[in-house]
């Protein structure tokens, strides 16, 4: 067993331990706040069953991809954890529903690894990826199949169940823009032109850029998804910026999207009160701010180390289970526990990032860059959202939030990045240098 | 690429550093702001959802319990007496916030106390309820005597065991529902809650301790018991001269008697008749020292003892403001100007004379239980002050019975019984109206009750006498107490 692995499976149990751990005390206190608590029967099996799942993916990743990075998984897995324990005490319906989709989610993750056995496979397909991810991004503005929920449009229904095939598309197009800027990067990165004292860039390499924004309008316009939107266009200049060091890309891609954002804002009554909640949730605490002012509400009760799991009050914060799951991570588990959070994604944008620097292959360095982005810009937007930094948009909190898709979608993502993380330590290995 | 990844890097980690400087303000810099924030009912909402012990009087009738209901509250506040006990157990809204004991108590209600919080290493793992029960030495039947006594008068009656200082009866009328305020239709509540401080007759607040009035000549006992203290008097000597009015020096406005009648005499038969003019008299003989001294003995100018919040202080003014205003001691010396008084005082005044001179705590909590019946804490009797001597007590607990026997205050006569007492009829400044006091204790030769009754005066009522008005009252009250104190 290599290094890695070890370090892998140690940290796997660490994570088991802290999952059932919470699980138990939320479970304690379901039974009657504080007062008659009893651990849950069944703890034993819990426990069995997340460390069986657990251990299955870390034999997958031995299998598949064994010179892999090894914190990635534990990190997620201790994020799923703590997400799950925290759903449990919160709903025990959606509970069961997310217990089926980590083991989905866990499948998904150990089917990616074992097809996808050569990242620069992916790079092949990148027009159907760009196809794809077009057609998941746009499934929910169709009828029929499309489907609006709490006044946004994510939805796609597959019989009985709701898929969010944004969450889909990200991946899809980080692999298509990975795979086209690294044959047009040297292209994008030259053709400027010089007015006076400025590099301006010529009009036809814009198109991306504009390609990119229009996209993501749609998805803000009819969507009505500020926090995707925000999401996609931002990960994706970040990866022009990283292929062609052309520093006016994000310099032009922030314009575009203030424009953007400002037309929504003139536009879109949602947008306005997004806003006016941001500049002042006290203004309307029971009405518009209610959210928020309870998330904060929620934060303060949980102080330093929290009020324990189960015996906060989270059931008053709206979206509890998806968006604002850090909220009650803060009251529960208090500022320590909120900390862990923040700091297992900071773990894992580092991870990710390192794998993106070590790996030899453009395609590849690309394709890490813009997945780790995309978490990590992810967390930020929903977790500066519920901390009012930004204003309030709704995407979830991945691997802790409720929701099967997002699960699914960042194991996947998970998935890839292992998949580089081996590679770029395999080519190191054997002293092969694989260029394209 | 690396290099542009490596300020990636960079970048993202000073994104979540402002979370997390955000997070600390939140969680920690601001957290004490939010959590006393006005529309953060987090707190209130636990109390009310959470179990809550309950409140009884001494003979075990329950008066303030939680009981589960459906909703998103788990638990209402029940008060099964309704008014009975409103400024006793007090309400405790969502709204409003807590009185009475449910405020003064609240963290042994709600468990949260450190007593009964973790009795032993063993109840971190067992299943057991933390909050406690408060057993009250109220008397579920004084207590209803009490009211049906006083009926629909506006005042207060209170029973005290005057060897223990233990509460037997506190009624104040107006009362309110408790179930009002604590009801979780909270438009209801607030509509109730609006009318209670609209009502001029402020039923939100009791008579009985929380409100202080001009006593009267119940004070005359105060005056006594200085001039047996001081030595300017003894029962029978010196003799005043029978007269109508008394002039005090530095004025020329006389003070009268009652019905502008004559009296005089000596020490017991000016109490017989409760004498203005020689008790005005008196007092300016006393001095303004020995009368602030033995005032302040009986608990005036001092924050209540009683274990209640927001009790009334007593008020005697102080020695030095009668130096150049003696017609006022003149007038302070029989219950009037400034001199006011709670009828809780009144009572723990006779109860103090009662008991041989010696001052009990008084106190409505007797024992606080937890769920497992032990005893967690047990109020036991407490001195609290000597403010006459053991002879000028006896001295003065005789000439109280001949003001039974063959004064004003025969009204409060029961047959059998040696019962002692002082009337008092308070004039009240810009109205016709008078107060009616009464205060009493028996049996004179081991006193197991004293009493105060107050009915408060106003253009309504007229001149309503202590010994017409509020003796009866007192007298029913008296024969319950009695009866429910023969076996403590």
């Amino acid at each position: 067993m290599n290094q890695y692995r070890a370090a892998e499976l140690g940290l796997i149990l660490l994570a088991a331990l802290v999952t059932a751990g919470t699980y138990a005390l939320a479970g304690a206190s379901e039974s009657g706040l504080g007062q008659g608590a009893s651990i849950p029967a069944n703890i034993g099996p819990f426990l069995v069953v997340v460390l069986g799942v657990l251990v299955l993916a870390h034999v997958a990743v031995r299998r598949f991809a064994p010179e892999a990075d090894g914190t990635l998984l534990p990190m997620a897995a201790l994020l799923n954890g703590i997400g799950y324990a925290m759903i449990v005490r919160l709903d025990q319906d959606l509970a069961k529903f997310q217990a089926i989709w980590t083991i989905l989610g866990v499948a998904a993750f150990i089917a990616t690894l074992a097809l996808v056995r050569d990242i620069r496979v992916l790079a092949r397909y990148r027009w159907t990826f760009a196809l794809v991810g077009f057609l998941a991004l746009i499934a929910p503005i169709a009828p029929v199949v499309g489907r609006e929920i709490n006044g946004a449009r994510l939805w796609v229904s597959l019989g009985p169940v709701n898929v969010q095939p944004g969450e889909f598309a990200k991946i899809a197009l980080a692999v298509f823009v990975a795979s086209y800027l690294v044959e047009k990067r040297e292209l994008l990165a030259l053709g400027t032109r010089r007015i006076g004292p400025i590099l301006v860039p010529d009009l036809k390499h814009l198109g991306p850029v504009l390609a990119a924004w229009g996209a993501s309008l749609l998805v803000m316009v009819f969507e009505r998804d500020l926090g995707s939107s925000l999401l996609m266009f931002a990960t994706f200049v970040v990866m022009l910026w990283i292929a062609t060091g052309r520093g006016w890309y994000p310099g032009v891609g922030g314009a575009l999207f203030a424009v953007g954002a400002t037309m929504a804002w003139w536009r879109f009554d949602h947008v306005q009160s997004r806003v006016r909640i941001w500049l002042d949730p006290w203004r309307d605490v029971t009405g518009e701010g209610f959210q928020i002012v309870q998330a904060f509400f929620a934060l303060a009760s949980g102080g330093i180390t929290g009020t324990g799991p189960g015996l906060g009050s989270p059931e008053r914060i709206p979206a509890r289970e998806t968006d604002f799951i850090f909220a009650v991570i803060g009251e529960e588990l208090g500022l320590l526990g909120a900390t862990a959070i923040i700091t297992a994604f900071i773990l894992i944008i580092g991870t990710g990032l390192r794998v993106a620097v070590r790996s030899r292959d453009e395609f590849a360095k690309l394709l890490a860059t813009g997945l780790t982005v995309t978490l990590g810009l992810q967390a930020f937007i929903i977790i500066g959202g519920v901390l009012r930094v930004l204003p309030l948009t709704g995407i979830t909190l991945p691997f802790v939030s409720y929701g099967g898709s997002s699960l699914l979608a960042n194991y996947v993502l998970l998935a890839l990045l292992l998949r580089i993380s081996h590679e770029s330590a395999h080519v190191k290995t054997d002293q092969v240098l694989v260029t394209t | 690429m690396n290099l542009r990844i490596r300020r990636l890097t960079v970048g993202l980690l000073v994104l979540y550093t402002v979370l997390f400087v955000q997070l600390n303000l939140v969680q920690l810099v601001l957290a004490d702001g939010y959590r006393t924030n006005e529309a953060n009912t987090r707190d209130i909402v636990r109390l009310f959802s959470e179990p809550r012990g309950s409140i009884s009087t001494s003979d075990g009738t329950v008066i303030a319990r939680s009981i589960e209901v459906e909703g998103e509250l788990d638990r209402l506040r029940e008060y099964p007496e309704g008014e009975l006990y409103a400024h006793v157990t007090g309400y405790l809204s969502l709204n409003f916030g807590a009185s009475g004991l449910e405020r003064e108590r609240n963290d042994e209600l709600a468990g949260t106390s450190q007593e009964i919080e973790i009795k032993s290493f063993s109840d971190l793992f067992i299943e057991r309820d933390r909050t406690a029960n408060l057993i009250l030495t109220i008397d579920h039947d004084v207590q209803r005597t009490a009211r049906a006594a006083l009926g629909d008068k506006k005042g207060a009656v209170v029973a005290i065991d005057p060897r223990t200082g233990e509460v037997l009866a506190m009624w104040s009328w107006p009362s309110f529902d408790p179930n009002q305020l604590s009801s979780h239709d909270l438009g209801g509540a607030s509509q109730a809650w609006l009318a209670l401080l609209d009502d001029a007759d402020v039923p939100l607040r009791s008579r009985a301790y929380q409100e202080r009035y001009a006593p009267g000549s119940t004070f005359k006992v105060v005056t006594a018991a200085a001039a047996l203290d001081g030595g300017h008097a003894t029962p029978t000597d010196p003799i005043l001269e029978v007269t109508d009015n008394y002039v005090a020096p530095q004025t020329d406005r006389p003070i009268m008697n009652f019905g502008d009648s004559s009296c005089g005499g000596d020490l017991t038969e000016m109490l017989r008749v409760s004498c203005n003019t020689g008790f005005a008299e008196l007092g300016v003989t006393v001095g303004a020292d020995r009368m602030a001294i033995s005032a302040g003995g009986f608990g005036f100018n001092d924050p209540s003892p009683v274990d209640l919040p927001n009790a009334a202080t007593s008020i005697f003014p102080s020695a030095s403001f009668f130096t150049n205003n003696i017609p006022l001691l003149a007038q302070s010396a029989i219950g009037q100007f400034e001199t006011a008084a709670s009828p809780l005082q009144m009572a723990m005044l006779a109860a103090a004379v009662a008991n041989d001179g010696v001052m009990m705590r008084p106190h409505l909590v007797s024992e606080v239980i937890d769920s497992d019946g032990r005893t967690v804490d047990s109020v036991g009797p407490e001195v609290i002050g000597t403010p006459i001597t053991f002879s000028s007590a006896a001295e003065l607990k005789a000439m109280l019975e001949n003001v039974v026997v063959k004064g004003t205050a025969k009204s409060l006569a029961i047959e059998g019984v040696r019962v002692a007492g002082k009337t008092g009829t308070a004039e009240i400044e810009g109205s016709d109206g008078t107060h009616a006091w009464i205060i009493g204790f028996a049996p004179v030769d081991n006193p197991r009750v004293a009493v105060a009754v107050f009915v408060e005066g106003d253009d309504t009522t007229g001149q309503q006498t202590g010994g017409a008005t509020a003796g009866p009252i007192a007298r029913e009250v008296m024969i319950d107490a009695l009866e429910a104190t023969v076996a403590r």
